[in-house]
């Protein structure tokens, strides 16, 4: 990367509070968190775009608001329903002008638990109760079931984002003041739990996994891996990039790779992939996908 | 069925909308439930619309998109299956409408590879995302937003029009592709897993240090672990959490501790930064 992001803002004393309508404003910004979601840092652009009227704000500074708009690129995933959750944290902690690696490391902390919670909210209780119940108005030829619907959804909705924020906004900037007394030691302990959380990120969403069997009778080599440690994969490819990004490779190169690695893989038949696809008859092709050279016999399923 | 252009366009519009909305905005509007009468009152068939959007919404409920899957694409699905118990004559009835849901699963399919495609394409704009901060750009970064977004419309107005002119014909077309070409699209399905460790390794970049490596590994196994177990597996990161916390206000509270002995020892009181 040709910008390097500096671990200190260049203007250190606290901006004034953010005013409601700011606030309010980004809560309305962070329906589009997923605006330019990507395979490669999920929903950062969006996350940026989002609190981009308080980091305005924060950093009259012009070299202040670059460093901060490229530390806010990081890899996000987040629950959408509960991102102001963590909008509120980090403004508090952009406000205090907080050093970029804490910003940083609470960041990522901060929003990868919230979206098993958002998961078991939103998609796992409101939407099939409300949905459950409304369909079947619908289903008697009632548009008072979409009605409902949209109606339920979204006042739930808005209020988590609106109170999240306002919430979360609030609690920050009072702990942020108490903790810049402290701050290189907190700029540690905030490393160790950024840095135990990812940990946690490439073991729970590292889904990469071989498909091939070998041997008679067919022995499946992943079978054999989860044996020595499960996630092996995930592990070593996080840390190879690791390494070649460490070297001076741009993302960018990291990501070609892997979509060559990908395609050229599942061409063989190496690598496990879900091509959604059909034969006539309306049936799942066994293993996900048929490889273009199949130079091994998938055992039938049992 | 007869369609005329402004019932095309207005179809157009409407998955151009629907295809931003399944991921910002509302992420509401899309379900079949609310899309199906949508697009049954521009085709002149309000009330099996609305059914069809019950019965779809009913299967959908079992496919939602969580931990970043991604199920079967409801928006074609559901405009397929309306267009379907339209253009077939079918009864407003949950019984009478069943079949054209399975009519309507190659189309949600492509709707899934369009998609995957645009993830994967945008996931290059990151370079250009990352030039854009440096330079302060803030109209940069919102172009980036509007470009996804706009591609994602275009892809499913085009392929509702021409699911709309295709019908069942171009849905048997898609899914001998699908089928002829399966490790192309497994290959990006692939990739795409793959692509998020990019983000954690600029993440680790940025925290790592050779104190740090302990904490990464104690952070995988415990994920591993709490995956291991059914009962809280759903928690597994919200828990990773938790320990994360307990370890980093102990590392906290050493490190001050020693440092506030340190300075009195010496007689400073400066914080030695």
């Amino acid at each position: 990367m040709a910008y390097n992001i500096p671990e200190r803002y260049q203007d250190l004393t606290p901006a004034p509070q953010l005013d409601k309508k700011t606030l309010n404003k980004m809560v309305w910004m962070s329906c589009f968190l997923q605006a330019s979601f990507n395979y490669e840092r999920m929903q950062a652009a969006g996350w940026l775009w989002g609190i981009l009227p308080g980091l305005q704000k924060i950093h009259t500074n012009k070299e202040d608001l670059k460093a901060s708009m490229a530390h806010n690129l990081d890899f996000l995933n987040t629950h959408p329903f509960l991102v102001t959750f963590v909008m509120g944290i980090v403004l508090s902690l952009e406000q205090n002008k907080a050093e970029t690696s804490t910003i940083r490391s609470v960041r990522i902390s901060a929003a990868g638990p919230l979206g098993g919670i958002g998961d078991a909210i939103f998609w796992l209780t409101l939407v099939p109760i409300t949905a459950g119940l409304t369909a079947n108005i619908a289903m008697e030829g009632n548009i008072l079931g979409a009605a409902l619907f949209l109606i339920i959804f979204n006042a739930v909705q808005f209020a988590v984002r609106y109170w999240l924020m306002h919430w979360s906004y609030n609690l920050g900037t009072k702990a942020v003041t108490m903790l810049t007394s402290n701050a290189k030691e907190f700029t540690r302990a905030a490393s160790i739990l950024g840095i135990f959380v990812v940990g946690g990120l490439i073991a729970n969403y590292g889904t990469t996994s071989l498909r091939i069997y070998v041997g008679d009778p067919a022995i499946n080599i992943q079978g054999l891996l989860d044996g020595v440690l499960p996630k092996l994969i995930p592990l070593a490819i996080t840390l190879g990039i690791y390494t070649l990004i460490k070297k001076g490779w741009t993302p960018v190169k990291c990501i070609l790779l892997i979509l060559i690695c990908g395609v050229v893989g599942c061409a063989f038949g190496i690598f496990a992939g879900d091509s959604k696809a059909m034969d006539a008859d309306g049936n799942k092709i066994p293993g996900g996908y048929t490889p273009l050279v199949e130079w091994y016999e998938l055992p039938a399923e049992e | 069925m007869e369609v005329n252009i402004i019932q095309a366009l207005l179809v157009f519009i409407v998955a151009f909308i629907m295809g931003i909305d399944q991921f910002s905005f509302l992420e509401s509007l899309y379900q079949p439930i609310v899309l199906c009468p949508i697009i049954g009152l521009i085709l002149g068939e309000f009330n099996l619309g609305i059914v069809v959007g019950g019965a779809y919404q009913l299967i959908q409920i079992g496919s939602m998109p969580i931990g970043g899957a991604q199920p079967p694409n409801a928006i074609l699905g559901g405009i397929m299956a309306t267009v379907f118990a339209i253009s077939l004559g079918m009864e407003a009835t949950a019984d009478g409408v069943g079949a054209a849901m399975g009519l309507a699963i190659p189309f949600a399919v492509f709707g899934q590879y369009a998609v995957t495609l645009t993830f994967t394409i945008m996931s290059g704009m990151m370079a250009k995302a990352d030039e854009c901060a440096a330079n302060a750009d803030v109209k940069g970064i919102r172009n980036i937003n509007y470009m996804e977004m706009a591609i994602l419309g275009v892809l499913f107005g085009v392929l509702a029009v021409a699911g709309l002119y295709g019908g069942s014909e171009l849905g048997a077309k898609l899914k001998d592709f699908s089928f002829e070409y399966s490790w192309v699209m497994a290959g990006l399905d692939a990739a795409g897993g793959a692509m998020k460790f990019v983000g954690f390794a600029i993440l680790m970049k940025v925290m790592m240090s050779a104190e740090m490596w302990g904490f990464l590994l104690a952070g995988f196994a415990m994920a591993l672990i709490c995956q291991a177990n059914a009962s809280i597996a759903s928690a597994t990161l919200l828990l990773c959490a938790f320990v994360g916390v307990a370890i980093a206000i102990y590392d906290f509270l050493m490190q001050t501790k020693i440092k506030n002995s340190a300075g009195s020892s010496v007689g400073g009181g400066s914080d030695g930064i």
